[in-house]
């Protein structure tokens, strides 16, 4: 049987392709498997949980913005003993790697949450640390190497699964955190996050956002998130999954050249479910276009 | 991919497309509808089925122009190509007896779906539509065809052309505040009526979280678990 040139390994895990649903964005499968064929994914990446789950913002949610979206959920979520019980088993039976997003407001809530995920059948635990810290003044985990280090190395202490964190852009000094959580453990990284940004309804002379900032995702941030990666990946050793407005398989390889191992795709989907799957496609054709024995070759030769 | 048929504008700001090629779906479910390949807008607008037409396989989508996308979509010309996902949604119930149709505005476009199905589901039913418009009305005509009695109200509050007492199943599409007085008046006559919320959304499959309302049921997606609610589970949502 002939190899599969878009297998690759991460953290430990292989998966048939490095095209992977971003959290936030896919639910934990049940939508999409209703739409479309998700055991052809690399992965999925699960809506971010709580240790006790959310009921998310209030006000507006989603709001388009030129080539992108506003997003401020407020990290709606079951919570962690829901998905240990209910999804994690349903997300194991769809075929791509599976993947838990963790998220806290406090460093308890991570650590339990962690301890609890050690009882779900998942392949990665990635560590949203844009969360904001509810005792440090409500600035995210990710904002700076020290807290990033901190959580970092305290979940990766408890959690049994590997650990991928997930980097917030919004970071004064994104590299000096990737290499702190390199340091502080972290068996992979995937960036980025949504910028935080911001909307005004100039008629009703106001915020479009309750919480007045909210997330960008989207092609608008594609530029920026690619030197991120490039950034990042050229300052690690460890894998980096790298994400930020991809539409393409020709996006796709920007991210693999500038250093990524893998992408994530999110805000796409919403726009096209099947977005995904054609990636996948591109990136298959693209290898045999280039005689390539294995997609990873290109990684980072930029 | 789904086909422009027709793309007409049928009063000020107000276009009837009909497409081909788009699973057909049910009244109160609704279409994702993207230019194909466009970045800038990039998602789709949910737009409801006006009419679906299983003998020609062709949807009629009648639409407000209010912002970028459905500008682009009044552009689109015959023979083009639409992205049309869905259907989405779950759609009105078919209850049995009389029905009442209360459309505001761009509300007004679901309803005669809705009248089509009613109407097909039992022939011998009463069905009386009330509309209700800022300036101009279209799609009046277009009901003739499925209800007893079409009332119209230019300016005014179409409500209160509304008799909530008499026994029947009350369907509703359009503006908060008009659904809010809908809500009001059947909850005051104990009514049995339903109501097609609309939220911005993202995904339009109940993933992206978007468009969550709260219910007397808990959290629900508007564009998944709705866009039809019993007026009841939603009133704080409205």
């Amino acid at each position: 049987m002939p190899s599969n040139p878009l297998q690759l390994t991460l953290c430990g895990v292989t998966l048939n392709n490095p095209v992977i649903a971003a959290s936030g964005t896919f639910g934990f499968g049940h939508e999409y498997a209703k739409i479309m064929d998700v055991s052809r994914l690399g992965g999925i990446s699960g809506k971010g949980l709580t240790l006790s789950g959310s009921a998310g913002n209030r006000g507006m949610r989603v709001y388009e913005t030129p080539s992108g979206m506003l997003n401020s959920i407020g990290l709606e979520n079951p919570g962690v003993k829901h998905f240990v019980e209910h999804e994690a088993s349903y997300m194991r039976t769809l075929g791509p790697a599976v993947i838990a997003n963790l998220g806290g407001h406090c460093e308890q809530d991570y650590l339990e949450g962690a301890r609890l995920l050690n009882g779900a059948n998942i392949d990665i635990l990635e560590l949203n640390i844009s969360c904001p810290n509810v005792k440090a003044g409500g600035m995210a985990f990710g904002m700076l190497p020290d807290t990033a280090a901190d959580i970092t190395r305290k979940v990766k202490a408890i959690s049994k699964h590997p650990v991928m964190v997930k980097l917030s852009p919004n970071a004064p000094d994104l590299v000096a955190v990737a290499r702190a959580c390199e340091n502080a453990g972290a068996d992979a990284l995937s960036l980025v996050n949504t910028f935080l940004g911001m909307e005004i309804d100039v008629k009703k002379k106001c915020a479009v956002f309750e919480n007045v900032y909210a997330g960008l995702s989207g092609p608008a941030i594609l530029p920026i998130a690619l030197r991120m990666v490039h950034q990042v990946a050229h300052a690690v050793k460890i894998p980096v999954v790298g994400m930020g407005g991809i539409t393409s398989a020709a996006d796709a390889l920007k991210f693999l050249m500038a250093g990524a191992v893998a992408v994530q795709v999110g805000t796409m989907t919403f726009a096209n479910p099947n977005t995904m799957l054609s990636i996948i496609d591109g990136l298959a054709d693209y290898c045999t276009s280039e005689g390539l024995q294995n997609l990873q070759e290109i990684v980072g030769i930029i | 991919m789904a086909e422009v048929i027709q793309n007409e504008p049928i009063a000020n700001g107000i276009y009837r497309m009909v497409v081909s090629g788009a699973p057909l779906g049910r009244a109160g479910q609704f279409h994702m509808l993207r230019i194909p390949g466009a970045l800038d807008p990039l998602l789709g607008r949910p737009i409801s089925i006006c009419e679906a037409d299983a003998k020609t396989g062709e949807i009629t989508f009648v639409y407000q122009t209010v912002g970028r996308g459905t500008a682009q979509f009044a552009r689109l010309l015959p023979g083009q190509e639409i992205e049309a996902q869905g259907a989405y949604g779950n759609g009105f119930p078919l209850i049995a007896g009389e029905a009442v149709l209360i459309g505001g505005g761009i509300g007004t476009a679901p309803m005669l779906q809705l009248a089509k199905e009613l109407r097909a589901s039992d022939p011998t039913r009463r069905i009386d539509v009330y509309l209700g418009f800022r300036e101009e009305a279209y799609l009046e005509e277009a009901f003739a065809r499925y209800a007893d009695s079409v009332k119209l109200n230019i300016g005014g509050y179409v409500v209160s052309d509304v008799n909530f007492s008499r026994k029947a199943t009350f369907y509703a599409c359009g503006p908060s505040p008009m659904l809010r007085a809908a809500a009001t008046a059947a909850e005051q006559a104990n009514a049995s009526l339903f109501v097609s919320l609309e939220k911005h959304m993202a995904c339009g499959v109940g993933a992206c979280l978007g468009c969550t309302c709260q219910t007397t049921n808990g959290r629900k997606r508007v564009c998944k678990d709705g866009p039809v609610f019993d007026y009841r589970e939603v009133q704080d949502a409205i």
